[in-house]
């Protein structure tokens, strides 16, 4: 290697962080407004669900209390993680307040994330709350909830293309807030 | 006719109205995107819901009113009439309210489960440009690049029957823009544990070959390690075979068990570029491999996967006017680590090769790479050093243009701009250390998408 390699790199490299941090620090617009995907109700969505024990969980019995509802994949390493962690702030928030919410993570891909899958994946990351349901279904099951409540997302062989979403039902089990990549404020939502 | 009749056609025909117009009202929006479908849809309900509102404040006045006209004549003998006809009254406008609004909970259901046409093809794919000092591919050529259009079909078949397509514009050696219909695979899936598919795929070694695929949003670095690039950019293995391919997993004991077993068309080194002869080749000589690996699900090991590959191509000959002929057989292993905070690779091959046409006899090669990378908020930092050593009096790498040997170092990153597009850079010092001693410096950027 030249001489000053090592420097002329690092050099380089501090000039480009440099010039992203000045980017990345210019405020943002306005985050658009996210679709709630219309009021939907959980006792209009799919209900044939299991959770990571395997035990059948309708999501119409999540009714009574507010319901904040994700989706995601087990070998997700992009953005699945830091909604997870989100919801985790949302959970400590909630616990502030006193208020009982479930959460629940729906499989994207019941092809490779079966309710074994997400045994150990809430185990690993300690997410063993009761009030936190992993849930698995059928692959159409999936598509439609996706579907109505406005989770895009694709298969790219082992991945699974998503966006950033999680949607928010009232005690009443009607669809209220959603949450996207602009968000800036999660806790907002409640 | 009793002033009830036209108040209650009037509700049952906007009933009628509604039910006719949300389906019109949902396939008016079906050009648009999902998102502005729902907003829309939202919007019209709620219209709707205040329409009903104002109906139902109507139809109590008017039952009101005739109650109290029925109630008139008799005035002094029937004080207590009225209220007591307008009670049932208004409870009928409130059941037949609640039915309509019922009407529109079912119309709302079932246009939102309504499954979508299942002929249709979902269009997704990505796309990547760039600038730097050097093209990452082909670097005599220096500044701003175009890379790939990369489109990715999978229509939906059946329950069983499985099928991809990758077609992908990209730019070639020469800068010019070419089609490449990259993987084009049908398979049938058994289970789980097994899928055969048929057509042309990304041959399963190591695990960038079948990780990162022609995507480049997929991929956290700005490029593949150059010894394992598609052959048509720098790369001399064969990444593509045309062929048949099991593929399967299994759960056991603390993970899951993958597995490859391949076969397809020996390749052809043409134009100094490995080819993998996309309509069978001259001899009919195979190329046979498998790859075995375990992935660790859960407890202290999870995210980890090791496993070792090989493969043998029983003769890959070069277009010179009296040709070579090569078996080439390459083996090794790779390990990734892929968690939450950290992504590491690391692969190595070693070659194998007897020269067929019985000149230069057995030859022996290797390649190997590591990548050590750190999740953050806003995406991937990376350090990646890769070596080859290549025999040159193998064919085999002799006769390809990338297949010198040579030295990477590389420091990178990758930043997400938002789920759909990121942006990379990467400095990088390369080293050629047989064909030529040259070393350059690059400094590269992706702007990278996916859709």
């Amino acid at each position: 290697m030249e001489p000053g390699w090592v420097c002329r790199i690092f050099r380089d490299w501090a000039v480009c962080c440099a010039g992203l941090l000045a980017v990345g620090g210019q405020p943002a617009a306005a985050a658009p407004q996210v679709p709630t995907a219309g009021g939907a109700r959980l006792d209009q969505l799919p209900q044939q669900w299991r959770d990571d024990r395997g035990d059948r969980l309708p999501l119409a019995s999540l009714v009574g209390h507010r319901v904040i509802l994700t989706m995601a994949y087990a070998t997700c390493h992009k953005f699945c993680p830091a909604t997870i962690s989100n919801l985790g702030r949302l959970q400590q928030a909630l616990d502030a307040r006193g208020e009982q919410v479930d959460f629940v993570i729906v499989g994207y891909d019941p092809d490779s994330d079966g309710p074994a899958t997400w045994h150990r994946y809430r185990a690993h990351r300690h997410l063993n709350r009761s009030n936190w349901h992993f849930l698995t279904g059928t692959p159409d099951a999936t598509a439609q909830l996706a579907r109505q409540l406005g989770f895009e997302f694709w298969k790219y062989d082992d991945h699974v293309m998503h966006d950033v979403r999680v949607v928010v039902f009232d005690a009443h089990g009607v669809l209220a807030n959603a949450i996207g990549s602009g968000t800036r404020d999660w806790s907002a939502v409640l | 006719m009793s002033i009830h009749t036209p108040s209650r056609w009037r509700v049952a025909a906007l009933a009628a109205l509604m039910a006719g117009a949300l389906p019109s009202l949902a396939l008016s929006a079906s050009t648009a995107t999902d998102k502005d479908k729902l907003i829309e849809l939202q919007k019209k309900l709620d219209q709707s819901i205040h329409m009903i509102d104002a109906l139902a404040g109507r139809v109590r006045e008017l039952e009101a009113r005739q109650a109290a006209v029925a109630a008139a004549p008799p005035v002094a003998a029937t004080p207590a009439a009225a209220p007591a006809t307008a009670e049932p009254a208004a409870a009928a406008a409130d059941q037949r309210i609640s039915a309509v609004e019922q009407k529109v909970s079912q119309i709302e259901t079932a246009n939102a489960t309504r499954h979508s046409d299942d002929s249709g093809l979902p269009l997704h794919g990505f796309a990547d440009v760039g600038v730097g000092n050097r093209n990452p591919y082909f670097p005599t050529y220096k500044g701003f690049y175009i890379d790939n259009l990369d489109f990715y079909l999978t229509p939906h078949l059946g329950e069983h029957t499985r099928a991809l397509f990758e077609l992908n514009n990209e730019v070639g050696a020469d800068g010019s823009v070419g089609i490449d219909l990259e993987r084009a695979q049908i398979g049938y899936q058994f289970s789980d544990r097994a899928t055969v598919w048929i057509g042309r795929f990304h041959t399963p070694y190591g695990f960038v070959n079948t990780a990162v695929h022609h995507g480049a949003w997929i991929n956290d670095a700005l490029r593949r390690p150059a010894f394992l690039q598609f052959e048509d950019h720098g790369g001399i293995l064969p990444a593509h075979t045309v062929g048949l391919w099991l593929t399967g997993s299994e759960h056991a004991a603390a993970g899951r068990l993958q597995y490859d077993g391949y076969v397809g068309n020996s390749q052809l080194i043409e134009g100094g570029v490995v080819d993998m002869r996309n309509a069978g080749n001259a001899h009919g000589k195979l190329i046979v491999g498998g790859r075995l690996g375990y992935q660790f699900e859960g407890g202290s090991l999870d995210g980890l996967t090791a496993g070792v590959h090989a493969f043998s191509a029983s003769r890959i000959e070069d277009d010179l006017p009296i040709p070579n002929a090569t078996r080439v057989t390459a083996y090794g292993g790779y390990l990734t680590y892929d968690s939450d905070q950290w992504e590491h690779n690391a692969e190595v091959y070693f070659f194998d090769d007897e020269d067929l046409s019985g000149t230069t006899g057995s030859h022996h090669s290797n390649a190997e790479y590591v990548q050590f990378g750190y999740r953050v908020s806003w995406g991937v930092p990376y350090v990646r050093f890769e070596r080859t050593d290549l025999d040159q009096t193998d064919e085999y790498f002799l006769q390809q243009i990338s297949g010198g040997s040579y030295q990477r170092a590389a420091l990178g990153t990758r930043f997400d701009l938002d789920s759909r597009s990121s942006i990379k850079l990467e400095l990088a010092e390369t080293h050629l250390t047989d064909r030529s001693r040259e070393r350059f410096a690059e400094e590269q950027f992706q702007y990278a998408i996916r859709f």
